[in-house]
């Protein structure tokens, strides 16, 4: 589904990403984790070209990303991108913002978008917060608003970038909750956390990132209980003590 | 003394009519064509396009460091030496249109800068078109940082309109320079060309104001 060969970026001087070879099968859940600054975000925002790679190769969904013929709304309409900070439209209603791109990427009709995005907002749990602006939303709702505006686009791929990272300790299982039922359906996932019980709990591997590098892939197990590089150890003492 | 020039101004009535209307033609027109290329150029110069935004950049600096009435004597009195002759009447709806668009150009490209970059983001991955998410959620959301300043150029503009008496244009203010040779009383003459156009500001002064109250309250909300 996913496939990296060799690729390489730099912003300005900096590598951010190294070498990077990985490929994500259809209906697998990865977690990407390592340290701030360690390349996991551009990582999976080249996936949907929202950074630019400036070497190698990264073919999603048959398509290359890199080549600038290919129609990227169209592969991007593919991919359900989920932001740390929700980036819902402030201006819109919940269903609003659910609907906005299913109406006008794949020009669904509008009384049948209605119909989709008011499912989809009850499937994450929301079915009572359509006609509410984000900004009378919690960052739980808000950020459960946003993974229904992904999935409205019926995406075969799903990114997530730190979702629970800006919301209060009491919210981040609901999102959670919302993306394990996700993984168990089926979705192909490539979500960048450092929610380690969500990673045993769905990832098929875990890819442990530093500086520009993939220091680490392993299935959770044995991601856990033996990690083989030191890097990996000294981070996951790190973040597992507390 | 004043009520006998007070009869000799109604005579002049006539003239500041017709010239009250010239006034609200030239800042009309040239304020709805200032207003579409001002978005347009600023669309352009909230983007990303490298040589196009330093282009328009370079035209707006240049428009704002100089004094209308300059620009106007380019227009009317050196066009002409290159062939282009113009009308007093379509030089200054050119002239002010221009100068409006500039000044609209700033306070859109502002107003679109002013979008978080998270919001086009979440457009763009989305799959919106660079159209689209201009349409629905770049635009929407601009409009509040937009619409009380741009109303207030408005006012600018109407009031700048003024200046287009110098080549000939018979505005309110030309209507008072005719006048006062008749009656020679300033004070009556221009008082009541200062009422004219404060008659037409003022509205606008006032719709500024709400406006800017409404989105600082609708701001605040979201």
């Amino acid at each position: 589904m996913i496939t990296f060969s060799n690729v390489n970026k730099w912003f300005g001087d900096l590598h951010v990403l190294r070498d990077i070879n990985l490929s994500v099968g259809a209906g697998e859940v990865m977690v990407v984790c390592g340290p701030s600054g360690s390349g996991k975000s551009t990582l999976i925002r080249c996936i949907n070209r929202l950074e630019q790679i400036e070497e190698g190769d990264l073919i999603v969904d048959g398509m290359n990303v890199h080549d600038r013929k290919v129609n990227m709304t169209q592969l991007r309409a593919e991919i359900g991108f989920i932001f740390q900070q929700f980036n819902l439209y402030p201006h819109m209603t919940a269903l609003e913002n659910v609907i906005l791109a299913p109406t006008k990427v794949r020009k669904m009709k509008k009384d049948e978008a209605d119909k989709l995005g008011r499912e989809t907002l009850k499937r994450v749990g929301l079915g009572d917060k359509v006609d509410s602006y984000p900004a009378q939303l919690s960052g739980g709702q808000q950020q459960r608003v946003a993974i229904a505006r992904g999935l409205c686009m019926r995406p075969k791929i799903m990114l997530f970038d730190e979702p629970t990272s800006a919301l209060d300790p009491e919210m981040i299982n609901e999102v959670l909750e919302v993306m394990v039922n996700l993984a168990k359906e089926g979705m192909t996932m490539i979500v960048v956390t450092h929610e380690m019980g969500f990673a045993r709990e769905v990832a098929e591997r875990i890819l442990f990132m530093d500086e520009g590098q993939i220091v680490e892939i392993a299935p959770p197990e044995e991601f856990f209980t033996k990690p083989k590089s030191e890097r990996t150890k000294l981070f996951l003492s790190k973040i597992l003590t507390h | 003394m004043w009520g006998f020039y007070f009869e000799q101004l109604i005579d002049s009535l006539p003239i500041f009519l017709k010239g009250l209307w010239i006034t609200a033609s030239v800042s009309g027109l040239s304020l709805i064509a200032g207003s579409i290329i001002g978005f347009f150029w600023g669309i352009i110069r909230g983007g990303k396009g490298r040589i196009l935004r330093r282009l328009i950049g370079a035209w707006v600096d240049l428009i704002r460091g100089t004094p209308f009435l300059v620009q106007i004597f380019v227009i009317f009195f050196i066009f002409p030496e290159a062939g282009i002759n113009l009308e007093a009447f379509p030089a200054a709806v050119i002239a002010l249109t221009n100068l409006a668009a500039c000044f609209i150009c700033e306070i859109v490209a502002g107003g679109i800068q002013a979008v978080p970059s998270g919001q086009k983001e979440a457009a763009t991955a989305s799959g919106l078109s660079a159209y689209q998410r201009l349409r629905y959620v770049i635009l929407p959301q601009s409009m509040r940082t937009i619409l009380p300043p741009l109303v207030g150029q408005y006012v600018l503009t109407i009031k700048d309109s003024s200046i287009v008496s110098v080549i000939g244009v018979i505005d309110v203010t030309r209507a008072g320079w005719l006048t006062v040779q008749r009656i020679p009383e300033g004070v009556l003459v221009f008082g009541l060309v200062g009422i004219l156009y404060f008659v037409i500001c003022y509205p606008l002064i006032q719709l500024s104001s709400n406006l800017e109250k409404r989105m600082t309250v609708v701001a605040t909300r979201l």
